[in-house]
C-alpha cells in the first residue's frame, strides 16, 4: 500500500467520524444508556438567553440550522470516503473539499457566534478545529505528488522481535491495570474516613473514582461513628487546595460535642 | 577540512523520533503505575475511564479495564515502532526508518481517532479539542519527516568563536541573575507553603482570609486552627468561597470568608 493512500484514509476516517458522531450527538439530546454526549440545546438556549431572546424557538431554530449543515458535512466526507474505497481519485478530492469548504462555513459560524455570545474559550476551540480542517485538506491535497512511495515493513526478523516485545509489554501492562483496577475499584461504593485535623474539624481526602454516593456514605458513616458530634457545617475544598492533580476533592465537616447530657439522654 | 556536524535537518528529524518514542513511553509508564506514588502524580486513567463508562450506564470495571487494555496496547505498539524507527535513523537505516516511522504514525493515527469518538460518545469538548490537536500533530510530523528527508538543505550548526563566547557569557550572567532571583524567593517567602494567616475582620462575624499562591490545606487548616484559638467565644457557621469572577484577574490568590456566630 502506498504511503500516501493511507495518510489520506486517515484524514478520512477521523472527520467522516467526526461528523458523523456530531449529528448523532443532535439526534440523540439528552444521556442514554451508552451515549452521553453534549446537550447543545440547553447551551443554544442559554446562549440566546444572554442575548435577550428567550424564547426557546430561537435556540431551537438555530440548533435546527447548524444540525443541518453539519448533516451536509457529514454527507460529503462520506461521499469522499466511499469513492476513496472505490478508488476513484478525482470524484474522492472533489468530494473531500466540498467537505472541507462546508466544515469551514460552520466553524467560521461558530467563531462570529462566539464573538456574538463573548465565549473566547469557544472561540479558541472553533479558530483550532478550523486550522486542522484547512491544515488537512493542505496535507490530503499536496501529499499526493510526492508521496508516491509503497509501505513496506515486511515481516523481518526485526517487525517479529518488535511485535513479540509489543506483545510482553501489552500483557505485563494489562496485568499491571487490572490489579490496579482490582484494588482501588472498591473506591466507588466505599465511605472515605476523615481525620481530625483541628479540633472539631475532620478532614476527607476523597478518591478520584468517588461520587455522591460515597459522598453520602461517608457523612452518615461518620454520623454513625460519632455519635457525640453534631455537624455544624461541610465545607468543600476548592482545586486551589489541592496538591495539583494528586486529591480528586477535599471535604472539610466543621463539629462540635453536641451537649452531653442531653446526649446520655438520648 | 570538512568539520564533523549533523545537518540542522537531521537533527529535526532526531527530535521528532524522539518526541514521539519518549510521549508513548511515559503515557505506558503512566498506564504501568496506575495511581499516585513518590516520584510520580501521573493520571488516574482508571478512574476517568470507569466514570465515563459509568456516565453512559456501563458500571461494570471489566469494560473500563477491557478499553484500557486497548488503548495500552495500542499506545505500546506505536512506542515500539517509533523507538524502532529511531534505532534505525541511528544506524543510517533511513528507508527502514521511514517504514518503522510511518507504522508508528498509523498506531497513533488509530489511538486518537478512537479516543475522539470517545469524546463524542462522552460528551467531553475539551478532550476532543485536545485530541483533534494530537491527530494534528502527529500528521504533521509525519509530513515535516518526509520533507526534510528530500530537502537538500545542508546548515550546519557552527557557530563562530566570537558569537559563541558572546552568548555564552550573556547566558551565564542571565542564569546567575535569574537563579539569585529564585533562591531568594524560595529562602524568604517558602514558609507561604505552611504558615497560618491572619483572618482579617472586615464586617459583624465576618472575617476575611487571602491565602498567598503558595497555600494549601495545610495552610487552610492552621488557619482555622489559628482562627479557633484566638477566637473561642465564636462558631464558624459557614466558610464562602469567593469565586473566581469577583477575583482580581491572576492577582488574587483563594479568598475565603469565615462567617461565625457567638457561642451561647
Amino acid at each position: 500500500m502506498k504511503e500516501k493512500t493511507i495518510i489520506r484514509f486517515s484524514i478520512l476516517i477521523f472527520w467522516t467520524f467526526f461528523w458523523g458522531l456530531s449529528v448523532l450527538d443532535k439526534i440523540i439530546p439528552d444521556v442514554h444508556n451508552l451515549w452521553v454526549g453534549k446537550d447543545f440545546f440547553a447551551l443554544f438556549v442559554k446562549f440566546f438567553g444572554s442575548l435577550g431572546l428567550k424564547n426557546p424557538i430561537f435556540a431551537t431554530m438555530a440548533l435546527a440550522s447548524v444540525s443541518a449543515l453539519e448533516v451536509v458535512n457529514f454527507v460529503f466526507y462520506l461521499l469522499s470516503l466511499v469513492n476513496f474505497a472505490k478508488g476513484n481519485k478525482s470524484l474522492t478530492e472533489k468530494w473531500f473539499f466540498r467537505a472541507v469548504f462546508s466544515s469551514l462555513t460552520l466553524f467560521s459560524l461558530f467563531s462570529i457566534a462566539d464573538q456574538v455570545f463573548g465565549d473566547r474559550f469557544q472561540l479558541l476551540e472553533h479558530g483550532l478545529f478550523w486550522l486542522i480542517l484547512i491544515a488537512s485538506w493542505i496535507l490530503f491535497k499536496y501529499i499526493s505528488d510526492s508521496d508516491e512511495k509503497s509501505f513496506s515493513l515486511g515481516f523481518s526478523k526485526d517487525v517479529k522481535i518488535a511485535v513479540i516485545i509489543g506483545i510482553c509489554i501489552t500483557a505485563i501492562t494489562s496485568i499491571s491495570i487490572m490489579n490496579f483496577s482490582n484494588k482501588t475499584f472498591s473506591n466507588v461504593d466505599t465511605p472515605v474516613s476523615g481525620k481530625e485535623v483541628v479540633d472539631g474539624v475532620y478532614k476527607f481526602d476523597f478518591p478520584f473514582l468517588a461520587d455522591k454516593l460515597v459522598w453520602e456514605k461517608t457523612i452518615n458513616n461518620f454520623k454513625k461513628d460519632h455519635p457525640e458530634l453534631r455537624i455544624n457545617y461541610i465545607y468543600t475544598g476548592p482545586s486551589e487546595l489541592n496538591s495539583k492533580k494528586k486529591t480528586h476533592m477535599l471535604l472539610y465537616v466543621f463539629t462540635e460535642k453536641r451537649d452531653i447530657i442531653q446526649f446520655k439522654e438520648k | 577540512m570538512k568539520k564533523n556536524t549533523i545537518p540542522t535537518n537531521q537533527l529535526i528529524r532526531y527530535a521528532i523520533l524522539v518526541y514521539w518514542s519518549i510521549f508513548w513511553l511515559f503515557n505506558i509508564v503512566d498506564k504501568f503505575i496506575g495511581g499516585s506514588h513518590f516520584l510520580w502524580v501521573g493520571r488516574d486513567r482508571f478512574a476517568q475511564f470507569q466514570r465515563f463508562f459509568a456516565s453512559a450506564g456501563i458500571d461494570s470495571p471489566f469494560i473500563a479495564d477491557f478499553a484500557l487494555v486497548v488503548a495500552a496496547g495500542l499506545e505500546i505498539f506505536a512506542f515500539v515502532f517509533f523507538t524502532g524507527a529511531l534505532i534505525h535513523y541511528f544506524k543510517n537505516r533511513f528507508d527502514a526508518a521511514r517504514s518503522w516511522f510511518l507504522a508508528g504514525i498509523c498506531f497513533t493515527l488509530i489511538t486518537f481517532t478512537i479516543f475522539s469518538i470517545g469524546d463524542h460518545v462522552f460528551g467531553d469538548r475539551f478532550e476532543l479539542l485536545e485530541h483533534t490537536l494530537f491527530w494534528f500533530l502527529t500528521l504533521f510530523s509525519w509530513v515535516v519527516f518526509i520533507r526534510l528527508e528530500r530537502s537538500t538543505s545542508s546548515d550546519e550548526l557552527v557557530i563562530k568563536k566570537k558569537q559563541l563566547i558572546t552568548a555564552s557569557v550573556l547566558s551565564v550572567m542571565l542564569v546567575v541573575v535569574t537563579s539569585i532571583s529564585i533562591f531568594n524567593y524560595n529562602t524568604n517567602f517558602f514558609s507561604r507553603r505552611t504558615d497560618a494567616i491572619e483572618a482579617q475582620k472586615v464586617g459583624d462575624n465576618i472575617y476575611k482570609v487571602s491565602f498567598p499562591f503558595l497555600g494549601g490545606s495545610t495552610v487552610f487548616e492552621k488557619t482555622i486552627d489559628k482562627f479557633k484559638k484566638e477566637n473561642p467565644s465564636k462558631k464558624i457557621n459557614h466558610i464562602y468561597t469567593v469565586p473566581n469572577e469577583l477575583r482580581l484577574k491572576k492577582a488574587d490568590a483563594l479568598i475565603f470568608y469565615i462567617v461565625t456566630e457567638d457561642k451561647e
